[in-house]
C-alpha cells in the first residue's frame, strides 16, 4: 500500500469528467428516493433501492472507479512512470484498489443506506442490510473490474456485458448463476442481517468466502500483470 | 560507475524478431543509439529498463539481472517516449510524486533540484496539460532524473522538441555524461546523435550494426573508398597526376554540363573542382600535397564528403 | 566559371512523368455516401481487426437467438399466435440493444475525435455536418439491422407456421414503426455521448448509465404509481428514457406491455412526438458538437 499512488489515483478520479458520473449516479438515487418519500407515505418504493440502487448502480459506479484508476494510464502507456521505481507491483495495485474501493463504497454502497432510510425510516435494519450488501458486493465488483482493467483495454465492456447479461439477463432467468453471481452473494450477506432482503440461498458462509476469493485473487491478479507490464514502442 | 551488459540479447514475438542476437556494453559517457523507425530501438530500451524481458540472452547492470528487479529502479532513469497522461497534476506535484515514489529522504529538495537542472522551476506551478511539447519532455527528465539516477536511458528525446530547447537538452546530457553518468538515447536522426554523443551503436532491423566511434567506423570500412572534394587551380593537371597514385581509385571532374545536365554540384567556393575516390586514406594524405607541389598546382580547398554520421548510416542502412 | 556556379545552385524538376488527377471528381454526395457504408460496416467490425467483429456478431447472435427458438418453437409445436409479440421483441431484448449501441457508438465518433483524424476528414470538401450526419445515419442503420432482423425473422416463421398473414403483417409494420423510433432516439443518445466523452470505456459506461439507469428509474416510478393507484404520474415519468417510451407508444399501437400505459389521446400523442423530439433534439445537438470541433 503507497500513499503517493493512492493519492495520484486519486487525483485520477477525480480529476477527470468520470469523477463527475461518479457523483451524479448516486445523487439521482437518493433524489428520487427524496421525491417519493414526499410524494407518498413511508414505506413505498423500497424497491428503489434493489433494482436500481443495488443492482444498475452499484455496478456502474465501481466499474466506473475501477477502470478510471488503471484503464486510462495502461492504455496510453504512462503507468510506466509508477512501474519505473523500486515500489512493488501488487503494492501499486492495492493502491489503486483502495482508491477504487472506498470510492465505490461512498457513492455506492452507502447511497443505498441513504435511499434506504429517506424511504423508510422506520426500519434502519433493513437499509443497514442493503449496505451490508452493497458493501460486501462493491468489495467483490471492484476488484473483479480492476482485474479486468489490467487485463483488456476493452475492461469496460466485458465488465459490463458480465453484470448486465451474466448477472442480469441470465441471473434472472436461471437459478443456479446465484453460484457466481457477485451481487446474489453480496445479498445474501445482507439477508443475514435483516429478513426483508430475500437470500438467494447460497448460504451466509459461501457468499463471504466466494466474495472473499474473488476480491482478493483479482487485487493479486492485477499486481502480477503489472509485473508482466512491457513497454510498447512504434513497431 | 554503472554498465550495462547486454550479452546475445534476442527478443522475438512470435513470427516477428525485434531483436536479433544483439551483444554491447553501454559504459559512462553519452551513448547515442542509433536506428532507422523500427530497428529495434525502443525495445532495446524497455529490454535495460526492465520492461521487457529477453526471450534469448542476458541484460544485466554491472552484473545484475535487470528484468523482474524492483530494486533496479533505483539506479536506472527512464525517460520514456509516451507522454506523459497525468495532465490534471502540475509540473512540481508530478515530479514530486516520482521522489516519493522512490523512497528518498528529502523528496522536496530533491524536485527543486531536478526541476532546477532542467530550467523548468517557474513553470512547475501550472497543469501538466498546459505545457508545450518541449516542456513536457523537461519535466519528464526531471522525473527520471530526481534520483540522482547512475543510468539515463532515454528514448528518442528530441522528438517534436524545438531548436532551442533541443540545445539545451543536448548540453544537459553532455554534461550528465561528463559527470561519470551512463547516458543512452535513441534517435532517428542523425544530426543530433553527431552533435551529443562521440560512441555510437547503430541498431538495423534488430541486428547490431555498428558500434564505436562514428569516425573509425568509418574508417573501418575499407571496401568502400573514401570521398573527397578537392578544388585547385588546375583542376585537369591535378587530376593527371591523381590518377597516376595507387590509393586514389577514382578522378571525376565536377561542374560538367552534358547535353544541358550539370554532371555534378557545385563547391564550397563555386569552382569545378575534382571529385576523388581514395582507397587509402592515410597514405593519400600524405601524398596529396607533395603531388600537388611537383605538379605545380595549388590546393584551394579539400573537403571529404562523408565523413558525417549520414554516410555511415547510408552505407549500413542501403544493404 | 561564375555562371556555371550560378547554374549549378539553382534547381530543375526532373519529369518523371507524375499527373496530378484532372478527370471528373465525385461530389460531397458521394463521400457523404462513402463515409455512410463505412460507417455501417465498420459498426459491425468489418474493415476493421478480427477482434472488433467478436462483440457486434455476438451480441447480434445472442439477439436473434430468442428468435431463432421461437420459430423453431412455433413450427413444431404450431402455434396460432407468435408467443413473443414482434413489438415486445425489443423489449425484452433491451440489455443486448443497449450494450451494442453503447459500445459501437464510440467506434463511430470517439474513435475520429479522440486520435485527431477529424481533421483528415474536415479537410475534404465535406461539411463537418454532413460527416456527422453520415456517422449518425451509419450508426442508426447498425442499429436498424439489429432490431428488425429478429421481427424479419418472426414474420417468416410466422408465415411459414401459416399464421394469417393479414394481422401477422399489420403486427410487424406497427413494431417495424416502433422500432424505427427507437432506433432514432437510441442513436441519438448514444451518438451524442460518444461524441462528447473521447474516451472510449467513458463513453460506453455513460451510454449505459443513461440507458439502463434512466430505464431502470422510470420502471421503479411507474410500479410505484401503481401501487399508489396514480398511474398518471407514472404515464409522465415514462416520457423520461427512450425504452419506457418505447413501451408506452408500444401499448397504445399493438398492445404492449407497459406498467403505465398512456391513456388519452394527448398522452398517447406525447409519447410519440417526445420519441420524435428527443431524436430530434439529440441529432441537433450533435451537429452543434461537431460545429464546434470543425471550427476550432
Amino acid at each position: 500500500m503507497n500513499a503517493t499512488i493512492a493519492r495520484l489515483s486519486f487525483q485520477a478520479l477525480f480529476g477527470r469528467r468520470r469523477g463527475l458520473v461518479l457523483m451524479v449516479v448516486p445523487a439521482l438515487l437518493i433524489g428520487l428516493a427524496v421525491l417519493i418519500r414526499a410524494l407518498t407515505e413511508q414505506g413505498v418504493g423500497y424497491e428503489l433501492v434493489d433494482n436500481v440502487g443495488f443492482t444498475l448502480a452499484l455496478p456502474i459506479v465501481a466499474l466506473l472507479a475501477s477502470s478510471a484508476v488503471l484503464g486510462p494510464e495502461i492504455d496510453d502507456g504512462s503507468i510506466v512512470y509508477l512501474l519505473a521505481k523500486p515500489v512493488p507491483r501488487h503494492a501499486v495495485a492495492t493502491s489503486k484498489y483502495v482508491v477504487a474501493w472506498l470510492a465505490t463504497l461512498a457513492f455506492g454502497a452507502v447511497p443505498l443506506l441513504v435511499a434506504g432510510l429517506v424511504i423508510d425510516s422506520s426500519d434502519p435494519r433493513r437499509a443497514l442490510a442493503w449496505l451490508v450488501a452493497g458493501v460486501v458486493a462493491g468489495t467483490t465488483y471492484s476488484a473483479l473490474f480492476l482485474g479486468l482493467a489490467a487485463l483488456t483495454r476493452h475492461a469496460v465492456v466485458v465488465g459490463l456485458l458480465f453484470v448486465l447479461l451474466w448477472e442480469g439477463l441470465l441471473g434472472g432467468l436461471l437459478r443456479g448463476i446465484r453460484w457466481l453471481d457477485l451481487g446474489a452473494w453480496g445479498i445474501e450477506v445482507g439477508a443475514s442481517v435483516s429478513s426483508l432482503v430475500p437470500p438467494p440461498g447460497t448460504g451466509l458462509t459461501y457468499a463471504l468466502i466466494a466474495s472473499a476469493v474473488v476480491a482478493l485473487g483479482s487485487v493479486w491478479f492485477a499486481g502480477d500483470r503489472l509485473r508482466s507490464f512491457t513497454l510498447r514502442g512504434d513497431e | 560507475m554503472s554498465t550495462l551488459v547486454l550479452d546475445a540479447v534476442s527478443r522475438w514475438y512470435g513470427n516477428v524478431v525485434a531483436v536479433n542476437g544483439i551483444s554491447m556494453t553501454v559504459g559512462p559517457g553519452v551513448t547515442g543509439l542509433l536506428g532507422p523507425n523500427g530497428a529495434g530501438k525502443t525495445t532495446l530500451i524497455a529490454l535495460m529498463a526492465g520492461f521487457l524481458s529477453p526471450s534469448a540472452g542476458t541484460v544485466t547492470l554491472d552484473g545484475r539481472q535487470i528484468w523482474r528487479s524492483t530494486e533496479v529502479h533505483r539506479t536506472i532513469g527512464l525517460v520514456p517516449e509516451r507522454e506523459i497522461s497525468f495532465g490534471y497534476l502540475t509540473g512540481r506535484q508530478f515530479v514530486l510524486a516520482n521522489a516519493e515514489l522512490h523512497g528518498l529522504a528529502d523528496p522536496g529538495a530533491a524536485t527543486e533540484r531536478a526541476l532546477g537542472v532542467v530550467e523548468m522551476t517557474e513553470p512547475a506551478g501550472r497543469r501538466i496539460d498546459t505545457y508545450s511539447k518541449g516542456m513536457r519532455q523537461r519535466v519528464k527528465l526531471a522525473s527520471a532524473l530526481v534520483h540522482d539516477p547512475g543510468v539515463l536511458l532515454l528514448d528518442e528525446p528530441f522528438n517534436g522538441v524545438d531548436p532551442r530547447q533541443r540545445l539545451h537538452l543536448m548540453g544537459l546530457l553532455q554534461r550528465m555524461g561528463a559527470e561519470g553518468r551512463t547516458v543512452l538515447f535513441s534517435s532517428h536522426i542523425l544530426e543530433e546523435v553527431e552533435q551529443v554523443a562521440r560512441q555510437i551503436e547503430v541498431v538495423v532491423s534488430g541486428r547490431h550494426a555498428a558500434s564505436g566511434d562514428f569516425g573509425a567506423i568509418r574508417r573501418l570500412m575499407t571496401d568502400r573508398p573514401v570521398q573527397y572534394v578537392v578544388v585547385s587551380d588546375d583542376d585537369r593537371r591535378l587530376a593527371a597526376a591523381l590518377i597516376a597514385e595507387p590509393s586514389v581509385v577514382g578522378v571525376t571532374v565536377r561542374g560538367v554540363t552534358v547535353r544541358g545536365v550539370t554532371v555534378s554540384g557545385g563547391t564550397v567556393s563555386g569552382r569545378g573542382g575534382l571529385d576523388l575516390a581514395v582507397s587509402d586514406l592515410g597514405s593519400f594524405a600524405v601524398r596529396l600535397p607533395r603531388l600537388a607541389r611537383d605538379a605545380g598546382v595549388r590546393i584551394i580547398e579539400l573537403t571529404p564528403t562523408d565523413e558525417s554520421l549520414e554516410s555511415v548510416f547510408a552505407y549500413l542502412v542501403s544493404t | 566559371m561564375a555562371e556555371r556556379g550560378a547554374a549549378e545552385r539553382s534547381g530543375v524538376i526532373h519529369d518523371l512523368g507524375y499527373r496530378p488527377y484532372t478527370g471528373p471528381r465525385c461530389g460531397e454526395g458521394a463521400i457523404a455516401r462513402a463515409l455512410f457504408v463505412n460507417g455501417f460496416l465498420n459498426a459491425f467490425g468489418i474493415g476493421r481487426s478480427g477482434r472488433s467483429k467478436v462483440l457486434p456478431f455476438l451480441l447480434l447472435a445472442l439477439n436473434l437467438l430468442p428468435a431463432v427458438i421461437v420459430v423453431g418453437a412455433m413450427v413444431l409445436v404450431g402455434l396460432q399466435t407468435l408467443p413473443v409479440s414482434y413489438a415486445q421483441y425489443a423489449s425484452t431484448t433491451q440489455v443486448l440493444l443497449g450494450i451494442f449501441v453503447a459500445s459501437q457508438a464510440p467506434v463511430l465518433f470517439s474513435r475520429d475525435l479522440r486520435h485527431g483524424t477529424i481533421t483528415l476528414y474536415l479537410a475534404r470538401p465535406l461539411r463537418a455536418a454532413h460527416y456527422a450526419l453520415a456517422r449518425w445515419a451509419a450508426l442508426l442503420a447498425a442499429t436498424l439491422v439489429f432490431l428488425l432482423l429478429p421481427i424479419l425473422m418472426l414474420y417468416v416463421g410466422a408465415l411459414l407456421g401459416e399464421l394469417d398473414a393479414s394481422t401477422q403483417t399489420e403486427d410487424a409494420a406497427k413494431a417495424v414503426l416502433l422500432v424505427v423510433l427507437l432506433a432514432l432516439t437510441l442513436t441519438g443518445v448514444a451518438a451524442l455521448i460518444a461524441s462528447v466523452s473521447v474516451r472510449r470505456g467513458f463513453a460506453v459506461v455513460s451510454t449505459i448509465a443513461v440507458l439502463l439507469l434512466g430505464n431502470g428509474i422510470v420502471t421503479a416510478v411507474q410500479g410505484i404509481a401503481t401501487d399508489q393507484e396514480r398511474p398518471r404520474i407514472g404515464e409522465i415519468a415514462g416520457l423520461f428514457s427512450p425504452y419506457s417510451l418505447y413501451r408506452g407508444a408500444g401499448a397504445t399501437l399493438s398492445g404492449l406491455d407497459s406498467l403505465t400505459p398512456p391513456t388519452g389521446a394527448g398522452m398517447e400523442a406525447a409519447y410519440f412526438v417526445t420519441f420524435v423530439v428527443l431524436a430530434g433534439l439529440c441529432l441537433g445537438l450533435l451537429l452543434l458538437r461537431y460545429r464546434k470541433v470543425a471550427g476550432r
